[in-house]
Order: structure tokens, then C-alpha cells, then sequence
């Protein structure tokens, strides 16, 4: 027996110094103690109980800056929520816990979110292999709603399962024919990473390429930390590709835009355009390898619209100075909408949180604001219609900026 | 003929990187019989050496002069306090480095927040010959690669102090017996090591961008490739990345990219299956 607790009190040890970790996003919250997670429970007094709300993102890992910049928009946005006296005079309360960009240690902890804190909904998950892994404790053994906040490839079509963030639709369908027919690129190269997320996206821009009256030259996969791409960057030489469709991640990303830039691609006119760069790529490279390049995003930190600028300056207020931005790609965006859509359908059931009723109504929930525009659902598709922005880098005496090119209101997600 | 000159350049400037990463860990090998599963970290401590240096708006060519210092340091100071206990058990060794490295490399983590940083070349751009771009920093790297081969190889084999590592190396207990402190010896190669690996770091960083897994990429190839050419010399582990690091860039010319990797090690492991010595056998250094 003693064995048994002091091996519990060393696992419990040393998961709570993984946690600390990412403790600077944690300070505002507190240790549960007993079973280990985070609550953050709402100052100040409400008349109703609670609304319980888990939030299952990566605070530690590979992905821990994404993921900490999911859990503080759940912060900030619940916050706001409280502030304004919560869901119909009920306040809610948020759970974390660390998914740890690992799907088996996932897993777990998620139960503890269902089974223990016996929460109403659960939003996170980043990677579509943690998406895939924590579903099914959430969605059918857990009996609980799931909001997944990350662009992503799609086809994710599991009841009671709502996906805010954009899809390859939403992503491709303004881009690539804007990139044929305005800036006059035909030949397009695909260089990607070899996982399941560029696979799928690029059987859809593929489509749209094609459907546009452009051509893939080439599509290769490569392993996710590859070194040395001089291969595909004769490739890219060799067939006269004039735009390079990228979907390589880092920590191969790195070397592939630079040898692709040392190779005067850019200089000699071709055109570089990778669908998930957000603000944070800004310092992923130095700034001349950036010039040029296009993305597609629901909101850009450029975008000119008074409810996102008040959002960032009041995200800002809250964690100054923070490593983690209010972004798009980090899949931040996502979880805003998420919180909002749970909000606006615990409002259209009167407050009834039976999974059923609150899923019905987020079927059809709109959000009137939300960083980048509004967004609805689509009823009967589990995706979200929202206004999708392409933007170009430029540089400034050595500073990258978004500058955005056009935006397309709420654009369908063709997905379901 | 300018596409066959661009590919060898291209070749050339991978290869350097992995002798540059390979040679630290060669010679802690080859001396010590000692795998440094730290290797990796200290490359990453090199780089971050020129961050911190970029990050305090410091020039990045002192960043790159302190790396081997700094490492020389950290590699001294480990060798006295962890690693001399080691060299009874090499098995030990392994795992006991790789702990050091996990330490310094979640550390760094932590201090990055996870992020990718970018650092600079501190010389950028593109020199034309012939009608054809050459990376300046790549062609840093190679001249680089080349005086530190060509300096190690002279202070080894033609200086009384190469001698006495050397003869440390071949016979410890007579090089005692002759008044040679083998352990004084032992911590400066291990300090040396450590250098060559900042040093690398250091010059890579601006290729790959700084995150805490710039050293582990590498980490499994330098292996192979100090198998591949052979523990206990100089020359092979040399040879070993030569060869690894030529297959690596090679290969995706030839095969799809995805393959290339594990090919790389088949190929090694079938060489090393009919050559268990690797490339060099003559004795050691």
C-alpha cells in the first residue's frame, strides 16, 4: 500500500513539474488538488451554477505555443463572457487539462475532464491525430459535446462534433483562383509534409488548380524534419514551377524556404504561398525570404474591422507582453468561435445543457463579432461559414507585415 | 553543365554541415570511447550562443567566435563533474549523456517558449559565378569545414600535444607510466569535442533557425556515420558523414524524398554488415 501511494505521489510529481512548464500561462489559475488540472473559476458571485466548460489543448510538448494560446483566448473569451454576467446569469467555469502533444497521455486526462469534472462541453485538440485520439472519450464514451478549433483537412463528419476553424474550402477556393487569374501563376509545385493534413488539402487545391485552368507539376512528401532540399529545388527549376503551394512545416520548413529563396525563385518572379502562416511564422524566418508570400486565413492581425482590433487591444490588456499571439493558425481564432457558438446555443436552449438540446442548437448558432467577422453554422454540416482574407507579407526596413489583399464574406466550408 | 556545378555546390555544403556536426562526436569516440548522446545539445548550445548574442544586439560573428568557448566550458566542466565517471562503462556513458542532453534541451525549450527563432547570416545573399547563385553563407561553411578538418588533422598528428593524446589513446597505462596525465588529457579532448560542436551550432544556426531540436535532426546520422566510417580514427568518422551526408542530399534526386531517409541507412547498414570495422582500419589515430 505504501509502495502503491508514494508511486502515485511520483507520477503525480512529475506531472505537475511538466505542467509548470507552461506555467506562465497557468498562473491565473489554480491547482485542483487531488487528481491534478487546472481550474479557473469566475470571480465575483452569480445566482445559477455554473456552466462547466473543459478546455483539453497541448500546454507542454511540440506544440505547446499553440496550445497556450488556446488556453489563454478560452481565458480571455470566458472572461468576457463572466464580465458581462455569463450565459444567461450563469457564469462559467473552465477546466484544463494538458493534452501534452501526445494523444496517449490525451487520452487520459481527457477522461478526468468527462468522468471526474463531469463537464458540459470540452473545445481543443490542435493536431488532427490529438482530434482523432481524444473524439471518441469525449464524443461516444464520454457523452459530451466537442468543439474542435484548428484549420484543418476536414472530412471530420462525427455527431455532436463542431469544427470552427477553416477548411481546405475555405482556404483554397478564394486563394488558388485568385493566384491564376490575378496574379497570373499557372504551374504549381506541392511540397509537403508526409502527414495526413497536406495530404488531404492537396487533393482539394489539386481540384481547384485544375478547375482553374492551372497544373501541378509536381506533389512530394517529405519526412517532417528533412534537412537539405536541393532535390525539390531543382525540381522546382527543372519545370518552370512559377508558384510553390507549401505545406512543409516546420522544423523542415525552415531550410526549404531558405534554399528555395537562395535559389532566386522569388527574384526570377515565382510565387510562394502556404495556407497556414500567421503572425507567428513572421519570426520563423528572416524577413527578405518572407517578402511576397501569400496566405488565406479567417483573420489576419491587419484586418481593418473596429470588434477585431478592440478584441486584440483587450487580449493585449489582459497578458501583456505575452509569447503567445491571438492568431489564426495557432488555431486561436477557432477556439473564440467555439466559446461564442457554445454561449449563443446555451442561450437558444434557455439554458438547458443536455448535450441533445445545446447540439441542436449549435446546428444553426451564428456569432454576429468574432475576430476576422461573424460566423454561422451551417445546419446539418457541423462547419462554419466565415470570412476568409488572403494577405500578402511585405517587408519594411527589415519588419514583415500582413497586408490584406481581399476579403470573401462568409464562405461556405463544403464540408458533410 | 551550370545545373551539375549548382547540385555538387549544394551536395558539397550539406556534406560540411555533417562533418562540421560529426567531427566533435568522431574525436570524443575515437579518443574516449565514449558516445556523447549529448552531441546533439551541445550543437544546440552553440546556436543558442549566437542567439543570445543576435537577441542582446550583439554583432553575430562574436556569437559565432564565443560558441566554441562557451562549449569548451560546458564540455570541461561536464567531463570533471559527470562524465570521467563514465569511462569504466561506456554503456552508462550513453545513458548518462543522453540525461545531460535531455536536461539542456527541454531548458532550452523552455526559454524559447517552444518557438522557432531566426537568425540571420552575417553574411547573406547570393555571389554569381558563371551566371550561377552561390550562397555566401554555405560557401562560409565549407571554406570553414575544410581549416577545421585540415587544423584538427595537423594538431593531432603533428604536434607534441596530438602525440600524447595519441599515445593516451593506444596504451593508457604506458602513457601514464611515461608522466602523460591521461586524465588532464581525457577533459581537454572532451572539452574539444564539445567546442567543434558549438562551433557547428553556431554556423548551421542561420541554415536551420534555432529551435530546441536543431541538434537530435542530426543526432541519429552523425551515429551512423561515425559507424559507418569507423571508431578510432580520425579520418573515418570524416569519411563516415561524407558519405552520410552525401547519401542524404543525394538520394532525393533519385528516389521519392520520403524514401530517401531510410534508405540511407540501409545502405550504410549493409556496408557496415560486409566492413564491421567501417571505412578505416589502419590502427588508430
Amino acid at each position: 500500500m505504501t509502495d502503491k501511494r508514494s508511486r502515485e505521489d511520483l507520477s503525480r510529481q512529475g506531472l505537475g513539474r511538466r505542467r509548470l512548464m507552461g506555467a506562465g500561462a497557468l498562473s491565473a489559475a489554480g491547482w485542483i488538488a487531488g487528481g491534478g488540472g487546472w481550474l479557473l473559476a469566475p470571480k465575483g458571485a452569480y445566482a445559477a451554477d455554473p456552466i462547466k466548460m473543459g478546455i483539453a489543448t497541448d500546454i507542454t510538448g511540440a506544440i505547446a505555443p499553440s496550445g497556450n494560446a488556446n488556453w489563454q483566448v478560452a481565458q480571455f473569451t470566458v472572461e468576457q463572457i463572466n464580465k458581462g454576467g455569463g450565459v444567461l446569469g450563469r457564469p462559467i467555469e473552465l477546466y484544463l487539462e494538458d493534452t501534452a502533444s501526445d494523444p496517449k497521455i490525451a487520452v487520459g486526462n481527457v477522461r478526468k475532464l468527462i468522468q471526474e469534472r463531469k463537464v458540459n462541453v470540452v473545445l481543443g485538440g490542435i493536431t488532427s491525430a490529438m482530434r482523432q485520439a481524444i473524439k471518441d472519450p469525449i464524443v461516444n464514451r464520454g457523452r459530451t459535446l466537442y468543439i474542435y478549433p484548428q484549420l484543418y483537412e476536414g472530412q471530420e463528419c462525427t455527431k455532436h462534433l463542431y469544427c470552427t476553424g477553416p477548411t481546405p474550402a475555405q482556404q483554397c477556393d478564394k486563394l488558388i483562383p485568385y493566384l491564376i487569374k490575378t496574379v497570373g501563376k499557372k504551374r504549381f509545385a506541392m511540397p509537403s509534409a508526409n502527414y495526413v493534413w497536406p495530404q488531404l488539402l492537396n487533393k482539394y487545391a489539386r481540384k481547384v488548380i485544375e478547375a482553374n485552368g492551372g497544373e501541378v507539376v509536381f506533389e512530394e512528401y517529405y519526412p517532417l524534419d528533412q534537412a537539405e532540399y536541393s532535390a525539390t529545388i531543382g525540381k522546382i527549376r527543372d519545370g518552370k514551377v512559377d508558384c510553390v503551394f507549401n505545406t512543409v512545416i516546420p522544423p523542415g520548413l525552415q531550410p526549404f524556404v531558405k534554399q528555395l529563396y537562395e535559389s532566386g525563385f522569388q527574384k526570377n518572379g515565382g510565387v510562394l504561398t502556404c495556407v497556414y502562416y500567421d503572425e507567428n511564422l513572421l519570426n520563423y524566418h528572416p524577413a527578405q525570404e518572407m517578402e511576397g508570400l501569400y496566405s488565406c486565413l479567417d483573420y489576419f492581425q491587419s484586418v481593418d474591422d473596429p470588434f477585431s482590433k478592440q478584441l486584440q487591444a483587450d487580449y493585449s490588456k489582459k497578458f501583456p507582453d505575452t509569447k503567445y499571439l491571438f492568431t489564426a493558425g495557432s488555431a486561436a481564432t477557432g477556439m473564440y468561435r467555439g466559446v461564442k457558438f457554445y454561449e449563443a446555443a446555451v442561450k437558444a436552449t434557455n439554458g438547458d445543457l443536455a448535450r441533445e438540446a445545446v447540439s441542436a442548437a449549435m446546428d444553426k448558432a451564428k456569432i454576429a463579432q468574432g475576430p476576422g467577422g461573424g460566423a454561422e453554422m451551417v445546419p446539418g454540416h457541423m462547419h462554419c461559414k466565415m470570412n476568409m482574407y488572403i494577405a500578402q507579407c511585405k517587408v519594411d526596413a527589415g519588419k514583415t507585415r500582413y497586408d490584406v489583399i481581399s476579403k470573401a464574406d462568409m464562405v461556405d466550408p463544403k464540408e458533410c | 553543365m551550370g545545373d551539375e556545378v549548382k547540385l555538387a555546390f549544394d551536395l558539397l555544403a550539406f556534406i560540411s554541415v555533417m562533418v562540421l556536426i560529426v567531427l566533435g562526436l568522431g574525436i570524443i569516440a575515437s579518443m574516449m570511447g565514449i558516445f556523447n548522446f549529448a552531441h546533439g545539445e551541445f550543437v544546440l548550445l552553440g546556436a543558442y550562443t549566437v542567439y543570445l548574442f543576435q537577441d542582446s544586439g550583439l554583432s553575430a560573428w562574436a556569437g559565432i567566435l564565443a560558441a566554441p568557448v562557451v562549449l569548451a566550458v560546458v564540455g570541461l566542466v561536464l567531463e570533471r563533474l559527470v562524465i570521467r565517471r563514465f569511462y569504466a562503462a561506456p554503456i552508462v556513458a550513453m545513458l548518462g549523456t543522453y540525461a545531460i542532453g535531455l536536461m539542456i534541451r527541454e531548458t532550452v525549450r523552455a526559454l524559447l517558449g517552444g518557438q522557432y527563432k531566426s537568425i540571420n547570416e552575417p553574411l547573406s545573399g547570393a555571389f554569381v559565378v558563371f551566371g550561377l547563385n552561390f550562397s555566401v553563407w554555405r560557401t562560409v561553411i565549407v571554406l570553414t569545414t575544410i581549416l577545421v578538418i585540415a587544423g584538427t588533422w595537423f594538431f593531432l598528428s603533428r604536434t607534441s600535444v596530438g602525440l600524447q593524446v595519441r599515445g593516451a589513446l593506444e596504451n593508457p597505462n604506458l602513457a601514464r607510466a611515461c608522466g602523460i596525465s591521461t586524465s588532464k588529457l581525457y577533459a581537454a579532448t572532451f572539452a574539444f569535442g564539445a567546442a567543434l560542436a558549438g562551433l557547428a551550432g553556431a554556423l548551421i544556426v542561420p541554415l536551420y533557425q534555432l529551435s530546441a531540436d536543431i541538434g537530435t535532426r542530426f543526432l541519429v546520422q552523425a551515429f551512423l556515420s561515425v559507424m559507418l566510417g569507423g571508431v578510432g580514427t580520425f579520418e573515418g568518422p570524416v569519411l563516415g558523414a561524407a558519405a552520410v551526408g552525401g547519401m542524404a542530399a543525394g538520394l532525393p534526386w533519385i528516389v521519392i524524398p520520403v524514401l530517401a531517409d531510410p534508405l540511407v541507412f540501409v545502405i550504410a547498414l549493409a556496408f557496415v554488415k560486409f566492413r564491421p570495422q567501417g571505412f578505416i582500419t589502419q590502427g588508430r589515430l
